[in-house]
């Protein structure tokens, strides 16, 4: 058995392939691109690439991000052209932020995930975020010369502890349209005259790998909760004289539906939020707490409101509402999972909000 | 005329050493062109018919010991001047010289030996077999604190180049009188007594009957290093791996006994063996057992962690920055990117060039007198951490790398097995340059097979970790119980007996 032992690793070498090995390459001439915008352009996509602030030698001198775009009839030869236009290897394997034109969106945005599912070295695990009203190549070259990369991952964070339009993940999105044809991410836009930087727009609605629609203040709040995320913003209220501040700090809404016979004729949307009180005037009776409960249930209520007419006239359930509903019967949810986006843009919803305030 | 093969061939060891019967002429024919070989007539309480001749050699036998105790009965006491000539031997031997012991010899091999030992050799005018009269010296070292094995909460004493002052050391703690010495003299030359030790009724007889065969059948000229019994009784030329547990404490070569394993003491070598080795036994401490179980247990992880530390990072390095860079977090690849920028080398010879930068300061400074040694290891740290990063011949992220791994090597207790690892961590820095994560991980693969391919005395090297032996081993390897509960012997050692407390 000994005898043969030093034919494994050939064997594993020929097994895997002997000329599939990784390849060496050094870092010390990589461009490290951070940040991805890809747009719809004439001759096929544009694509814009950012390598955010760099650092150079042992103290780290910050050197101007290095902003790379190509034009190509598909995504990967914009990709290899990029190659060509800088002195470094450019290294896609650290895109983390992927914007997307709005143009694009609305042409659909499956050639562009499916890329970044395939590819090597990009993946899904990079933020995704939809340029409203302005191209992705706009808003990756709208950081000058410390690029967008440092903006970006500012809000994702954000997103992420409560403070900022909830962050998504190219990968969610892939599968939320996969899995239910419907999806939507964070949307932002390019303000400002001089120094421009990205602002939150809402939400973009994709349906069917395409823009459905914007969602915006109230309905882009109910959009949240319903994905239950708490809002970003503070809820205010006059009782009195006595002006209220209260926030959100944790939201479940659980859905459920209602079938008679084989079909399903309402959908019961239960949210239990709760809200902390942040600043008040005056200390709150138990009277004027009963009185901002009921303010606040009507605020969610109408935020859910304004967000399921949108959702439904686009008839994208980006929310998860009818597989959370069917996995509490799951034998009639196969039934009418396929005719489901029909069923959700018709459904009668029936909206209950509790508020826990504390 | 010899042939080529005969001068080549094995030298048949010679039985007796020194054929021939024994007479005094014949022994200074032993020892001739001796200058320390001396003899010494004298008369019997003055009495000029009756002669004696007393042979030592000086340095080996005591001198105090040889006048008091030989010398001065055999010219004072009256008794040998007038008792029967033929009597006069078996008076000696029976308590007219004051010594322990008094052996008659007839025959010349054990008389040349016993003088080398430090005997002396008594011959009575007109006959030609001797007394044999021990009145060895016993200057040696005296017994010190175990410098490389440091005790902060324990006993301070070490073993010395003495084997009996060991085996009195091992037996002052282990005083059941099961506890075996058997003795065996090793190296053609040298003659150095080796000592097996073992207690009766608890270590595996097989292993000690494997221990005496090999030991029967070493042949070599002499016993100056520990290598020239480690490496005879062991298979171990094919690997790296120290497969002899060693220690300089005479507690924890006690622990080993306790635990049913087999000691090896050899003169002039201050250690202790203890067999089998597996690989639990060389990430131990003699410490382990008196920190608290909760810290030992802890420590024992660190070490084990460490060692993979000390094979892996210089590879795992090589492999992440030079194939798989989109493994590395953003910022750290950032500042990776930064450092290298200016850094002529690639990664793979950066790497390679410090570990052999920190192995040349290692040795240099092991190499050199104590204070001239620091001073190298300080100007040579100096020189690679500092100077190398600025001058750009190595990015600071080698440097990093290969002091984590060079100082998590130090935290192994046995220098065998630190040694061992380092050997090993070159070859996987060269695995990883060729193949990235996939040479690292056939690297590994190939350790695995390797280390589960050795054996210690019948044991399996990793028997800890298996099932080898085929016994429960009762108590894990990796971290140590609170010692009430570690209720049984080291089922590696096949002890006959398993249970170790009530």
């Amino acid at each position: 058995m000994k005898k043969y032992i030093g034919l494994v690793p050939v064997l594993c070498l020929l097994l895997c392939g002997c000329d599939r090995l990784p390849a060496a390459r050094e870092m010390g001439d990589m461009a490290l691109l951070r940040t991805m915008g890809v747009d719809q352009a004439e001759a096929g996509v544009a694509v814009t690439g950012s390598t955010g602030p760099r650092a150079k030698g042992l103290q780290g001198e910050e050197e101007a991000s290095l902003v790379l775009a190509a034009d190509h009839t598909s995504l990967s030869g914009a990709c290899l052209a990029m190659q060509g236009l800088s002195d470094s290897y450019v290294f896609f394997g650290y895109v983390d932020q992927l914007l997307l034109g709005e143009e694009l969106a609305a042409e659909g945005v499956r050639p562009v995930l499916d890329y970044f599912a395939r590819d090597v070295e990009l993946g899904l695990g990079a933020q995704l975020w939809l340029i409203r009203g302005a191209s992705a190549r706009e808003a990756v070259s709208s950081g000058g010369e410390k690029g967008t990369d440092a903006r970006l991952s500012t809000l994702q964070t954000d997103g992420e502890m409560g403070m900022a339009n909830l962050p998504r993940t190219a990968g969610e999105v892939y599968t939320d349209l996969l899995e239910r044809g419907a999806a939507f991410a964070p949307a932002l836009t390019p303000a400002g005259e001089e120094d421009t930087s990205l602002t939150e727009r809402g939400y973009g609605v994709l349906r069917d790998f395409q823009l459905a629609g914007w969602l915006e203040g109230e309905a882009a709040r109910g959009l949240e909760l319903l994905a239950g995320s708490p809002s970003p913003d503070m809820l205010t209220h006059p009782l009195g004289e006595n002006q209220v501040s209260a926030r959100i700090t944790g939201v479940h809404t659980r859905p459920s539906l209602e079938f008679q016979g084989e079909e399903p004729v309402g959908l019961s949307l239960k949210c239990r939020a709760a809200v902390r009180l942040e600043e008040y005037q005056a200390p709150l009776g138990a009277r004027e707490r009963e009185q901002l409960r009921d303010l606040l249930e009507g605020q969610l209520r109408a935020r859910l409101e304004a967000a399921l007419t949108q959702l439904q006239s686009w008839r994208a359930d980006c929310a998860g509402l009818g597989a959370r509903a069917g996995m509490a019967r799951p034998a009639r949810w196969q039934e009418i999972q396929d005719s489901w986006p029909e069923w959700f843009s018709r459904l009668p919803v029936d909206i209950t909000v509790q508020v826990d305030l504390t | 005329m010899v042939s080529k093969r005969g001068q080549d061939g094995p030298h048949p060891r010679r039985e007796p050493r020194i054929p021939g019967e024994l007479s005094l002429k014949g022994l200074e024919e032993v020892f001739r062109d001796c200058a320390d070989f001396n003899k010494r007539h004298m008369f019997l309480h003055g009495d000029r018919d009756r002669g004696v001749t007393v042979c030592y050699i000086d340095g080996m036998a005591r001198t105090e010991r040889l006048n008091d105790y030989v010398l001065k009965p055999l010219a004072q006491n009256p008794v040998l001047a007038s008792a029967p000539r033929e009597e006069l031997f078996s008076l000696l031997e029976q308590g007219a010289v004051y010594a322990q012991q008094a052996t008659r010899e007839t025959r010349l091999d054990p008389v040349a030996l016993a003088l080398v030992n430090g005997s002396c050799a008594l011959f009575l005018d007109g006959r030609d077999d001797a007394l044999v009269v021990p009145v060895a010296t016993e200057e040696k070292r005296s017994i010190g604190q175990p410098e490389n094995e440091p005790a902060l909460k324990g006993a301070q004493d070490s073993f010395v180049e003495s084997v009996r002052t060991n085996t009195s050391l091992v037996r002052r703690r282990l005083r059941a009188p099961e506890l075996r010495v058997r003795e065996q003299i090793v190296g053609r030359q040298s003659l150095t007594p080796v000592d097996v030790v073992y207690l009766e009724g608890i270590a595996d007889p097989e292993t000690v009957e494997r221990v005496e065969r090999r030991l029967e059948e070493i042949d070599i000229d002499g016993v100056e290093a520990a290598g020239n019994i480690e490496e005879y009784l062991v298979d171990g030329a094919r690997s790296a791996f120290p497969l002899m547990a060693y220690t300089q404490r005479p507690d924890r070569f006690c622990q080993g006994l306790l635990e049913g394993r087999v000691g090896l003491l050899a003169d002039g070598i201050p250690l202790g063996w203890l067999l089998p080795g597996t690989i639990d036994q060389f990430f131990k401490t003699g410490q382990d057992r008196a920190y608290h179980w909760m810290v030992a247990s802890a420590l024992s992880l660190v070490r084990y962690f460490c060692a993979l530390v000390t094979l892996l990072v210089p590879g795992l390095y090589i492999a992440l920055v030079t194939f798989h860079p989109e493994a590395i977090p953003p910022k750290l690849a950032l500042s990776i990117v930064a450092a290298k920028q200016e850094v002529p080398f690639s990664t793979i010879f950066e790497v390679l060039v410090m570990l052999l930068a920190f192995e040349v300061i290692q040795e240099a400074g092991l190499r050199l007198p104590g204070p001239i040694g620091a001073t190298v290891s300080i100007l040579g740290g100096l020189v690679v951490g500092n100077a190398a990063v600025e001058a750009h011949i190595v990015s600071p992220a080698v440097l990093i790398a290969v002091a984590i791994a060079g100082v998590a090597g130090y935290t192994m207790p046995s220098q065998d097995l630190g040694n061992a690892l380092r050997l090993w961590r070159f070859l996987f820095a060269i695995l990883a340059s060729l193949g990235g994560l996939f040479g690292l991980a056939l690297g590994c693969a190939g350790l695995i097979y390797h280390l589960a391919g050795l054996d210690s005395f019948g044991t399996p090297y990793l028997a800890p970790f298996t099932t080898g032996t085929k016994v429960h081993r009762g108590h894990p390897s990796l971290f140590r119980l609170p010692l009430p509960a570690m209720k049984w012997r080291d089922g590696a050692a096949r002890t006959q007996n398993r249970r170790n407390q009530r």
